[in-house]
């Protein structure tokens, strides 16, 4: 679909409204994907204790470092409209009270007791508006006795076991190079937002629904964790985790909760050597492995009786990985994704972020990333949904916004203040600091 | 058992058919632990998933697949060949009464057998279909065939995740563990699927959804992408901490009883930190030279930084079990935790308090299991597992006889026809 189509078709939230108090990552995620799909977003800001604009590491060389030039939160906070606002003010907190009591979804990403101080808990939103759909995304929930412990994505994971199953036997643990429970924690924000939504769209009642980051991670390791419960064996043991094979030589031969325990299952290098010029290979029956053995040109070493079976090839994996590397040395990755397919055999590259955006013909089809003008970014690529409703397609349709931007539109024109409460407003430092420099939009919005 | 116990789960009412296996079967458990009717629809014999470990005892069979038991609660099972008219015929009747129909078949397979969503829909135009296949219904992957080490490849989770060489040399890049690929296309699917569902109670209307599964994990490496996009750079995989650019501290620390801590140090190194640092190490007396009042000068921090990383924080973790400081350190607000294997969580006194931990009964074992609970609490619609995994056809009485007005007589001939 072109995107002038997608822009003149209605959106799946269109007419919601979402109070937006989340900082750093995984909140903003969450609040992109429900702006994606057509709520208005408002989002919090004070550049007192921002957290997300600053400091950048993705603040293009030739661009300055402020509040509004960070690439990676352009990328995490499209959809947005800005609200800069003091909230620990008495006046700060009446607007924001006047905003959750014209809006259906609350949702931050403060550790567990930060809106309640504010005068914000739960029973006090309900006054407001009770039909409320709260979201709050702790590191470790509200409830419990260690509800005021404390995460980053990297803790979360470390903590929930998810680090622990990602690595080599006998290395400390390779873990996640990102946050990945920033992105997956900032899924289940949205998850959380939109099941409230239709709880409430069917029984007209709201509620509270408390997720926790480091919570929502263990679910995502069931089947070690069924392995304990009900076999009583420990993931803690000889040849796990087995790196990028199903099973490591020499080890016991027991499933390793990555699907069917096969080989070849590995990481291969390609032509020429770089550092990320790697493959994958899979073969999930004696059928595919052969079909491998002819793509390989059926060299004299795959076509030995001992690769012939499963068995024969998970006890002589060393082996055969050698004898594939050397062949797949020969070949770029691309070229040989394209003949291990074309063959019916499961092969795919090792892709970077520059793969990804500029290699990948899928992605390019499928116009994973387009284009969309920052005021101060200019135009960049932004990442689309990997989903397509047809008929209420998610598609980028705001950048992300400047600090305070629309600060005036909300104020007057959502909440019908005068343009003279605005002004004092600036002027009492309950929407941008005195003592701080304003920004040219800010002053014509006080024009 | 508290009233919000008791009450009805979010999503109650909703009735899902589930034709979908290791791609899938996540997004229809979500579904189906906070409440909705999942009727997952099998071939006869069951789904390929069942012959996936590991196995109850250890004894390979489709009934004792702890990878089936885990993803396909509080669903009802039934058995069903869409390679037959009759198969078609009963699919079409239950695809009419249902809100959603979730598939991964690969593209096309459906259509070829009139039973894709423009079909499906002149009976139905509420319904929503959400097809969650490895590169969606188009371009010029949609039909290469993958696994999830295929997918956390592609979709640069690996490109992002490994050693550093003094770790490692040489290593490969690394795929995390545990199918991760499959949450991340089902957690989007739920989201496309939920969004579709608030939009059909404003309109009425339904539609259908393209996912794909390497869309959700090219989405997936945080900052990865914006900083190829905004600087050009391309990350560097580093053991057991966030991907960059160019080489950094490191965060994960060996302690005293052989396991690690993951500290985030680095990047924090300022007076006041520096400060509570030296009261937490101090709590033990491996303070060193930190209480030394030169630590309150940026510079000096930034002088010995490697100092405090390695020799300081090093040492102190070192010398104390991974669970001990962890504790010690989040009750003085530091950001650190314990790496720990999935099975320790049992023992989490924080899981047990929110009551996380779930009993499962297996009535035809005579024997319940413990599973994981939910990712979060819902306080007025909760989560819950409504029962085991189904069996082999354990509701095709109920649904094809209660629900579709068969006898159990012509049940019995569609089992001998192999129709289910």
């Amino acid at each position: 679909m072109q995107e002038h189509d997608a822009m003149s078709l209605p959106r799946a939230l269109d007419g919601i409204r979402v109070v937006d108090f989340s900082w750093v990552r995984a909140g903003p995620w969450a609040t992109r994907w429900l702006g994606a799909l057509g709520a208005e977003i408002i989002k919090i800001e004070w550049p007192e204790n921002e957290r997300g604009r600053l400091p950048s590491s993705t603040t293009p060389q030739d661009v300055e470092v402020n509040l509004n030039t960070s690439g990676n939160f352009n990328d995490t906070n499209v959809n947005k409209r800005s609200l800069s606002l003091n909230v620990r003010t008495p006046k700060g907190l009446e607007i924001v009270k006047r905003l959750i009591a014209i809006s259906d979804i609350v949702i931050e990403n403060f550790s567990s007791r930060v809106l309640r101080n504010w005068g914000l808990g739960y029973e006090e939103l309900c006054k407001l508006k009770p039909d409320i759909v709260y979201v709050s995304m702790s590191g470790y929930g509200h409830t419990g006795r260690h509800h005021h412990y404390t995460t980053f994505g990297p803790v979360a994971q470390a903590v929930s076991g998810l680090t622990f199953i990602s690595g080599l036997p006998d290395k400390p643990p390779a873990g996640w190079g990102w946050s990945y429970m920033d992105d997956t924690g900032g899924m289940y924000g949205a998850m959380c937002a939109l099941t409230g939504l239709y709880h409430r769209n069917m029984t007209g009642q709201g509620q509270h629904i408390d997720q926790a980051q480091m919570i929502a991670s263990v679910p995502l390791t069931g089947p070690a964790l069924l392995d304990f419960t009900v076999n009583g064996r420990a993931s803690r043991r000889d040849g796990f985790p087995p790196g990028n094979r199903a099973h490591w030589p020499g080890t016991p031969l027991v499933n390793n909760y990555r699907g069917p325990t096969v080989a070849p299952h590995n990481a291969y290098r390609t032509h020429p050597g770089d550092y990320n010029d790697w493959c994958v290979l899979v073969c999930h029956s004696d059928e595919e492995w052969q079909r491998l053995v002819q793509v390989m040109g059926q060299p004299a070493w795959a076509t030995t009786p001992k690769f012939a079976t499963l068995a024969g090839r998970l006890q002589h994996q060393e082996e055969m990985d050698e004898g594939i590397e050397a062949w797949s040395m020969t070949l770029d990755k691309y070229e040989l994704t394209e003949r291990c397919q074309a063959a019916g055999v499961r092969a795919l590259p090792v892709q970077s972020s520059e793969d990804r955006v500029e290699h990948d013909p899928q992605l390019r089809h499928r116009q994973m990333y387009r284009e969309m003008e920052h005021p101060a970014l200019g135009v960049r690529k932004l990442q689309n949904a990997p989903f397509k409703l047809s008929e209420t397609p998610a598609v980028n349709h705001l950048p992300s916004p400047l600090i305070g931007q629309h600060t005036r539109e909300i104020v007057e024109g959502l909440l019908g203040c005068s343009h003279a409460e605005l002004l004092a407003g600036y002027a009492d430092g309950t929407f941008w600091p005195t003592t701080r420099a304003r920004y040219a939009y800010m002053e014509e919005m006080l024009r | 058992m508290t009233e919000a116990q008791t009450l009805p789960g979010p999503l109650a009412g909703l009735r899902i058919l589930e034709l979908a296996d290791e791609k899938g079967q996540f997004c229809g458990k979500l579904m189906g632990d906070l409440g909705a009717d999942v009727i997952k629809i099998e071939p006869p014999g069951g789904e390929e998933t069942r012959r996936v470990g590991p196995f109850l005892d250890d004894i390979a069979h489709p009934e004792r697949s702890l990878f089936f038991w885990y993803y396909n609660t509080s669903k009802r099972g039934i058995t069903l060949n869409l390679e037959t008219a009759d198969g078609c015929q009963l699919f079409r009747r239950l695809a009419a009464a249902a809100d959603v129909i979730l598939e991964t078949f690969p593209p096309g397979y459906l259509s070829s057998l009139e039973l894709g969503y423009e079909k499906l829909r002149e009976q139905n135009p509420g319904l929503i279909m959400c097809a969650l296949t490895p590169f969606g219904q188009t371009g010029p992957w949609r039909d290469y065939i993958t696994s999830d080490l295929l997918h956390m490849a592609a979709g640069g989770q690996m490109a992002s995740c490994g050693y550093d060489e003094v770790d490692a040399p040489n290593a490969p890049p690394i795929a995390p563990g545990g199918g991760n690929a499959w949450h991340m296309g089902c957690h989007y699917a739920y989201i496309a699927i939920m969004a579709a569902l608030v939009y059909r109670t404003v309109t009425g209307r339904g539609q259908y959804i393209d996912a794909s599964i390497h869309e959700a994990c090219a989405l997936t490496t945080e900052a990865a992408i914006p900083n190829y996009i905004y600087r050009h750079e391309v990350v560097r995989r580093q053991t057991g901490r966030h991907h960059a650019p160019g080489s950094t501290p490191r965060t994960q620390f060996r302690s005293k009883d052989g396991r690690y801590v993951t500290a985030l140090v680095a990047g924090r190194l300022n007076p006041r930190y520096i400060k509570d640092l030296a009261e937490l190490l101090d709590s033990y007396g491996m303070a060193g030279d930190l209480k030394d009042p030169k630590y309150q000068d940026p510079k000096v921090i930034e002088a010995n930084r490697d100092h405090i990383i390695e020799e300081l924080v090093g040492n102190f973790i070192a010398s104390l079990p991974a669970e001990e400081v962890y504790h010690a350190a989040q009750a003085r607000g530091f950001t650190w935790g314990a790496v720990r294997a999935p099975e320790a969580l049992l023992d989490d006194a924080h899981l047990h308090d929110r009551s996380f931990w779930k009993q499962v009964e297996h009535p035809e074992l005579g024997r319940g299991f413990v599973y994981p609970g939910e990712a979060a609490i819902y306080n007025g619609s909760p989560w819950r597992i409504s029962r085991r995994a189904p069996l082999i056809g354990e509701h095709n009485q109920d649904i094809f006889c209660g629900e579709l007005g068969l006898s159990v007589h012509e049940l019995a001939m569609l089992a001998e026809s192999r129709v289910i």
